[in-house]
């Protein structure tokens, strides 16, 4: 039923809001799908609620860019929960060029008995009106509305690849490829530029901007990642633009593994502030690591995704996959990280038992209630019964965008156009 | 903590009202994605690749014959070619590793015509891909002694290899002028390379074997033999691939054509030759007027490209007419090295600036070519 080779359904953003109830995503069409979870009821007792679709919109439409004569991608790159505050909820979503504000609210009454227009809304003929009524909200089945209330265009010249809600829920930012611009919520017109890496010579451009996120609490903090696989804290109260960093976080490299590919697969694709906001998790190709914002000169944990794709990395860097981007997630707890590798493969690492677990999103494996069964890629030679092999693994198969639930150990996990939910085993 | 599946959620091509929801949707509509890399032909791809050397590396695969390939077709044919990199010289297959890359970020930079703006992180990165690889040339280049002694200054070799790419200013002025390369230090320049294509090509064979002896051969690099080793690393190199369209043996002649006499220019200049008409094929398939150019002109103009970046006005200066002479000079004149100084002279000191696009002046070139005729 599902047709795959449709590239408008590939999911390319997952999100839970900041109570797990909702969970968004947006594909490369321009849509944005959510779902709420159901309420558990009492005579289920068994089911944990389950998510249902919600609401779907379309999102951002593709738009062609008549200067240079190049298509605007509607792909819905980032989409960011804004905090609950009444009963609408609020969303950013964003592709490559405009942020957009959506309010997604419920309907469930309607007003009835007006007087100059019937039930269909053809307007009554004045000579029949001869009484007068109070219309009355009457219960009517539930609607879910999306409304777009901001759009936040014109400002980036270059490809959106964040957004970044402050925890003052006054402001946010949204980072370009060179630059990082400020937004109040309810400003449209104007934005601050924070960041700014362009350089007057665009020849000596050798670095760009790959992810950038708020403090969880400290609305002046914010951190912004780089291809060269550096990692800059800045602080808003130092001056109007940052562009001198107030930490810089780097790793020596190593010179045993140094290879042409050395700067490619060091650039960072995704950086993640702990809940706890006292450390920041980065993914490059590789490696998933973990830095105490307190040190600056390595990271204090190292996690291997998929080392043994490194003997390989000419052949990724001539398909592209080099190039993929792999998110990475905390748990409520920071206890444990996740992060996407290919063939439908993701990933696990639990910072306390330093055990990691290989996991695959597959319709075969994935009947309900079924349990995951750890997988495995062996490097070696022999190959063990349940073991794939490197050259087996599937590289169209790969899982870049995944969320944890905040505080539950429920996963969503985005293999191409399937959304795969999964949840701590019921005992 | 073990996980399970609760349920499966199929995103569908028409996303079907719940039943208890009524969507308020703004109708879903379809649209072809034009990222080729989702393209289905990545499985088949993959599967076409198998390890042909005994240990598993990707090496075999990336010796190839050298003409112009394809950007997705990969030839079962080129694992005839394999000569067992690991086994035989690093040098050689480092170097030609190197090549490889470098046609394929060419060829990633210039085939790829997307509909939409290409990201520029990934441009980014081939191009600094592209820079890094050119000048591990260009200090390879200095191997040779040149007869100008240059002024130019070169940041130290050793260094250049450990760190990140240096400033582009740094390489376009010089890579322009293949002669103003520092005659002082020709031999570190060579140095270093040896004792990292050791490391490179662990890397590239089997990582988790060697990575325990990796370390022990980062030890300072030997002196002289290196530079015989090379030249005869070279003529291996044109023994493999006499056909290759190297942008190195652009580089290699370059170089030679700035007037070296020696015995060992003397043999690089086979290479060239050999590869020139691959190297006009290579270069009359790029778009653009390149007409003749060396490996760094590729790399100026690639980023100085409008396609690259499209917000940068660039306007065009005078074609500099040093690197002209590595395309057309088909034979040494040393007797020229005088006159060439002297067309020389004029160029090396001034800055190139790195906005500029190299453009051929064809009366320039019948110029430089009465020069070195020696008319």
């Amino acid at each position: 039923m599902q047709n795959s080779n449709n590239t408008a359904d590939i999911i390319s953003t997952v999100e839970f809001n900041h109570t797990g109830e909702l969970l968004a995503t947006g594909d490369k069409g321009g849509r944005v799908v959510i779902f709420q979870r159901e309420q558990e009821s009492k005579n289920q007792i068994h089911r944990r609620g389950e998510y249902n679709v919600y609401s779907t919109f379309q999102s951002h439409e593709p738009e062609f860019d008549y200067l240079k004569s190049l298509e605007i991608e509607e792909k819905i790159n980032k989409i960011r929960w804004l905090p609950q505050q009444n009963a609408a909820y609020f969303l950013l979503s964003t592709n490559d060029k405009t942020v957009k504000l959506w309010k997604v609210s419920e309907r469930d009454k309607r007003p009835e008995g007006y007087n100059l227009k019937d039930e269909e809304g053809r307007l009554r003929d004045p000579a029949t009106i001869t009484t007068l009524r109070v219309p009355v909200l009457r219960p009517m089945d539930l609607m879910v509305e999306a409304t777009p209330r901001r759009v936040f265009a014109n400002a980036h010249t270059y490809h959106i690849n964040s957004i970044s809600v402050n925890s003052d829920y006054e402001t946010y930012m949204s980072a370009d490829d060179l630059r990082i611009n400020l937004w109040n919520f309810e400003i449209t017109n104007q934005s601050f530029n924070i960041v700014d890496i362009k350089p007057a010579n665009m020849e000596e451009l050798t670095e760009v901007i790959t992810a950038a996120e708020f403090h969880p609490h400290h609305c002046n903090t914010f951190v912004y990642s780089s291809s060269k696989g550096t990692i800059r804290l800045c602080d808003m109260r130092a001056s109007a633009l940052c562009d001198r960093h107030t930490k810089f976080f780097e790793e020596p490299e190593d010179p045993s593994n140094r290879s042409f590919f050395s700067e490619i697969i060091s650039s960072i694709s995704d950086v993640k502030f702990s809940h706890s906001g006292r450390y920041i998790m980065t993914r490059d190709y590789l490696t998933v690591k973990v830095w105490d914002l307190n040190m600056e000169n390595r990271p204090i944990e190292t996690y291997q995704v998929h080392d043994y794709l490194r003997s390989k990395l000419c052949s990724l860097y001539e398909n592209d996959c080099i190039f993929d981007k792999f998110e990475c997630v905390w748990n409520g707890s920071d206890s444990v990280i996740m992060t996407g590798s290919y063939n439908n493969f993701f990933r696990m690492f639990d910072r306390n038992t330093k055990r990691d677990v290989t996991l695959e999103a597959s319709r075969e494996n994935s009947k309900p209630r079924a349990i995951l069964k750890p997988r495995k890629v062996c490097v070696g030679g022999k190959r063990r019964k349940d073991e794939i092999s490197v050259d087996s693994l599937d590289f169209s198969k790969k899982i870049l965008h995944t969320a944890w639930h905040p505080s539950e150990n429920i996963i969503a996990v985005a293999a191409t156009n399937n959304l795969y939910i999964f949840q701590d085993k019921v005992n | 903590m073990t996980f399970q599946v609760a349920y499966n959620i199929l995103l569908l091509q028409a996303i079907l009202p719940h039943r208890f929801f009524s969507c308020v949707s703004m109708g879903i509509k379809t649209r072809v994605s034009l990222d080729s890399r989702l393209s289905p032909s990545y499985p088949e791809f993959f599967e076409r690749i198998k390890p042909q050397s005994p240990k598993g590396s990707f090496v075999g695969y990336m010796l190839g014959k050298g003409g112009k390939r394809k950007f997705d077709e990969h030839e079962d044919g080129l694992e005839g070619k394999i000569m067992s990199p690991c086994d035989g010289p690093s040098k050689v297959s480092y170097t030609l590793q190197r090549q490889t890359i470098f046609n394929i970020s060419l060829m990633k930079l210039y085939n790829h015509r997307p509909l939409t703006e290409p990201s520029l992180q990934k441009t980014v990165l081939i191009n600094n891909m592209l820079r890094r690889i050119q000048e591990e040339l260009k200090q390879e280049g200095s191997l040779r002694p040149v007869f100008t002694p240059s002024s130019q200054p070169t940041t130290e070799p050793s260094d250049s290899y450990r760190e990140a790419p240096p400033a582009f200013s740094h390489l376009a002025s010089p890579s322009a002028h293949p002669c103003d390369l520092g005659s002082t230090t020709p031999l570190e320049a060579c140095l270093t390379p040896a004792s990292l294509l050791e490391d490179d090509d662990d890397t590239f064979c089997t990582p988790q074997a060697m990575q325990p002896a990796a370390p022990t051969k980062l030890s300072p690099p030997a002196l002289p033999p290196e530079k015989d080793s090379f030249s005869s690393a070279l003529d291996e190199i044109e023994e493999l691939c006499p056909t290759s369209t190297s942008a190195e043996a652009a580089a290699a002649a370059t170089d030679s054509a700035k007037g070296t006499s020696t015995e060992a220019s003397a043999q690089k200049l086979e290479g060239p030759q050999e590869s020139r008409a691959d190297d006009s094929k290579l270069m009359d398939s790029l778009p653009g007027n390149f007409e003749i150019m060396t490996s760094t002109g590729f790399l100026t103009d690639l980023t100085l490209d409008d396609i690259l970046f499209a917000d940068i006005d660039t306007s065009m200066y005078d074609f500099d007419p040093c690197t002209s002479t590595s395309g057309t000079a088909s034979k040494m004149a040393p007797v020229s090295a005088d006159d060439l100084l002297k067309t020389l002279a004029p160029y090396s000191s001034q800055p190139v600036a790195p906005s500029q696009p190299f453009k051929m002046d064809l009366t320039e070139l019948d110029h430089i070519m009465e020069v070195l005729v020696g008319s």
